[in-house]
């Protein structure tokens, strides 16, 4: 049944050799852990994508209760990890991914960079690749203040004041963040809620497709 | 046809006028969002909202004390009363001093000879944290600026305080 | 794949309607063991990620996401933390030589400097030698950055009591919060005694401990408050026996409810 289903579309739409292009692509022995076990740190890479998507899953899934308002983002938040039922875990797998995605990515880095992995011809990945990283950072700050708990109201609070502190133009940046120029309020939240939610998750799934293309076009670097 | 001869040839011009039209379209569509997105950039600043503290020049004495009172903040659609304090004195040249009560290491409140070990200072009670009359920070404490000062004026003989900003600034 | 003139399509459209051929390359030829991606490698990919997911799910089964109270942005005495990964440029910027006049060293200079040598590392280590021990400089201040993250993120860390922190910040909702009745003579002396630490609701702040839902008899308190207890120093009451007994019989009645 389900065979004559994909042969009635691939007849149509010729589907084959798209997910063969993807699906077909060999991989080298020296990055096998069945062959050698020392080769289970290039997981590092495959395992922060996996927490990625952790992330998107459980965010858009949170979205569902959380409300973007100062009255209420608390309220949402605590509503939701008391009264509705494996709320917790969701924000909880969002909240420990955060820091899980930061340790993976770490990890990777390192992988790549003690390998000497970035090296002709592929020095532009290696750049997208810590662009992920910054963008990684900036979902990190920007999610931090969604709860509008203390620790989140504070440690945002800090994170301004540095960035007020940059020469000539940090008042306008301190602006731009906090959408207005002396509380961090009701505006800043509908603003980190705007990144954290749209703005960043566009670039990095930009930055991922490019990090993932030019690994199938290069292929893996070779083996030491 | 030979392109050598032209000096821009048909391809080219199609390909410049694309990148034009493209470029149009995406200035109209991202020009209002920009703008929007930078506004709070370009509005012009609300500083200068001074507020009766209601507290006569009159009784300010050279003896630091605690006036509160409670400002209106907009913040975009959300208004709300906050409640200020500041220590306020007159300094030896007779001009009115009001200092926040902010401590400058960690935000904790001072108080103006909150321990009897330290007579003519204000204390931090959290880090044990000093200052002078004047609101210069003791040497060899915790904070390491100067209390903040509130810009003020008078009007009708009643005190007004404005915004809270660092020594040299108000 | 046939080409050119005899093509033959489905119906108008472009789709070919000759059927390629639905099964995976021979890699058996390939030098080395060289295997599928799809299906043979994937398999013990996600192998690997149903271990982590296991992990995963059992730390976040044990300790549930933290919540602390709502912002309070009047709660001058809550001391600020960022989050843990960006501890290390937190606690640089307590360092001498990046605080005060050299602010600008810290906030700007050193993380531009060591996030712009990530971004630009292959071109800074240009050498064609991939080993570590062929390119000493790169590798060592990669080792160096490295070291210096982790230190600075323990040193963060370390002077900080979480479990404290987590006790006095707990979530209480807006509605289940205790009225305090500021009419009462005793909280004028709270105001004037103890509030900068204790906050203006009771509930604690950076320097000392919330007093609501404290186990404690009135002449327990009344000795913390003239003694003080652990990091409270002695004398922080300073007035009469009788605001004293006044004081106590406040903090008494706000437990009480």
């Amino acid at each position: 049944m389900l065979q004559k289903i994909y042969d009635w579309i691939d007849e149509r739409v010729d589907v084959t050799p798209i997910w063969r292009d993807i699906a077909d692509h060999e991989v080298p022995e020296h990055v096998n852990p069945a062959h050698h076990f020392s080769a289970f740190v290039y997981c590092f890479g495959g395992l922060t994508f996996f927490v990625v998507v952790i992330q998107i899953l459980s965010g858009m899934f949170l979205t569902m209760y959380y409300v973007p308002d100062i009255e209420n983002a608390w309220k949402s938040v605590y509503y939701l990890q008391t009264e509705v039922a494996h709320a917790q875990i969701v924000r909880g797998m969002h909240h420990w991914g955060a820091s899980v995605v930061i340790v993976m990515l770490f990890l990777h880095t390192l992988r790549v960079f003690f390998q000497g992995a970035y090296k002709k011809p592929r020095e532009l990945n290696w750049m997208v690749g810590v662009l992920i990283f910054f963008i990684m950072l900036g979902l990190g700050f920007t999610g931090y203040l969604l709860p509008w708990d203390n620790k989140a109201y504070f440690a945002t609070q800090v994170g301004i004041e540095i960035a007020e502190q940059v020469p000539l133009i940090g008042p306008e940046i301190k602006t731009l963040l906090a959408g207005d120029e002396n509380i961090v309020g009701a505006q800043t939240l509908t603003r980190f809620f705007a990144i954290h939610v749209f703005f960043l998750p566009a670039a990095l799934f930009a930055l991922l497709a490019v990090h993932f293309l030019l690994i199938r076009r290069q292929g893996i670097a070779g083996p030491l | 046809m030979s392109e050598k001869k032209q000096q821009v040839s048909r391809r080219q011009f199609l390909n410049y006028t694309l990148t034009g039209v493209g470029g149009f379209m995406a200035a109209g569509m991202l020009a209002p969002m920009l703008r929007m997105a930078v506004d709070p950039v370009l509005k012009p600043s609300a500083a200068g909202d001074f507020v009766n503290v209601g507290l006569a020049v009159e009784d300010i004495t050279t003896e630091p004390q605690r006036v509160d009172w409670l400002v209106e903040q907009v913040d975009g659609w959300y208004e709300s009363e906050v409640s200020r304090s500041a220590w306020v004195f007159k300094d030896e040249n007779d001009n009115i001093k009001a200092l926040s009560p902010i401590c400058k290491h960690l935000g904790c409140v001072v108080s103006w000879e909150g321990s009897e070990d330290y007579p003519n200072e204000f204390f931090c009670p959290c880090h044990d944290g000093r200052y002078y009359k004047d609101g210069t920070n003791v040497p060899n404490t915790p904070p390491l600026e100067p209390l903040d000062e509130y810009e003020q004026k008078v009007e009708n003989g009643m005190l007004f305080l404005g915004m809270a900003k660092p020594r040299g600034e108000a | 794949m046939h080409r050119g003139k005899g093509m033959k399509f489905v119906g108008d459209s472009r789709i070919s309607a000759e059927r390629k051929h639905n099964i995976p390359k021979d890699y058996s030829e390939y030098p080395g063991r060289t295997e599928a991606f799809w299906p043979n490698f994937l398999l013990k990919e996600w192998l690997v990620g149903s271990v982590f997911l296991v992990g995963f799910l059992s730390l976040t089964l044990a300790h549930p996401s933290p919540l602390e109270g709502v912002a309070d942005p009047t709660d001058a005495a809550y001391v600020p933390l960022p989050d843990w990964y960006f501890l290390f440029l937190y606690e640089l910027l307590k360092y001498d030589f990046a605080s005060g006049p050299y602010t600008l060293m810290g906030i700007i200079v050193i993380p531009g400097l060591a996030f712009g040598a990530l971004l630009l590392a292959p071109f800074l280590d240009n050498g064609p030698g991939r080993r570590p021990y062929q390119r000493p400089i790169a590798v060592g201040m990669m080792l160096l950055a490295v070291t210096s993250v982790i230190w600075l993120t323990y040193e963060s860390a370390a002077h900080v009591d979480w479990e404290t922190r987590a006790e006095q910040n707990k979530p209480i909702h807006p509605d289940e919060q205790v009225n305090i009745d500021t009419e009462d003579p005793g909280f004028a002396i709270y105001e004037s005694n103890c509030l900068s630490c204790h906050g203006d609701d009771l509930s604690g702040g950076g320097a000392g401990p919330s007093l609501i839902g404290i186990d404690r008899s009135a002449e327990e308190i009344a000795t913390i408050a003239t003694d003080g207890v652990g990091s409270m120093p002695a004398d922080q009451f300073t007035g009469s026996d009788e605001e004293l007994d006044q004081l106590v019989e406040f903090i008494m009645s706000v437990n009480e409810e």
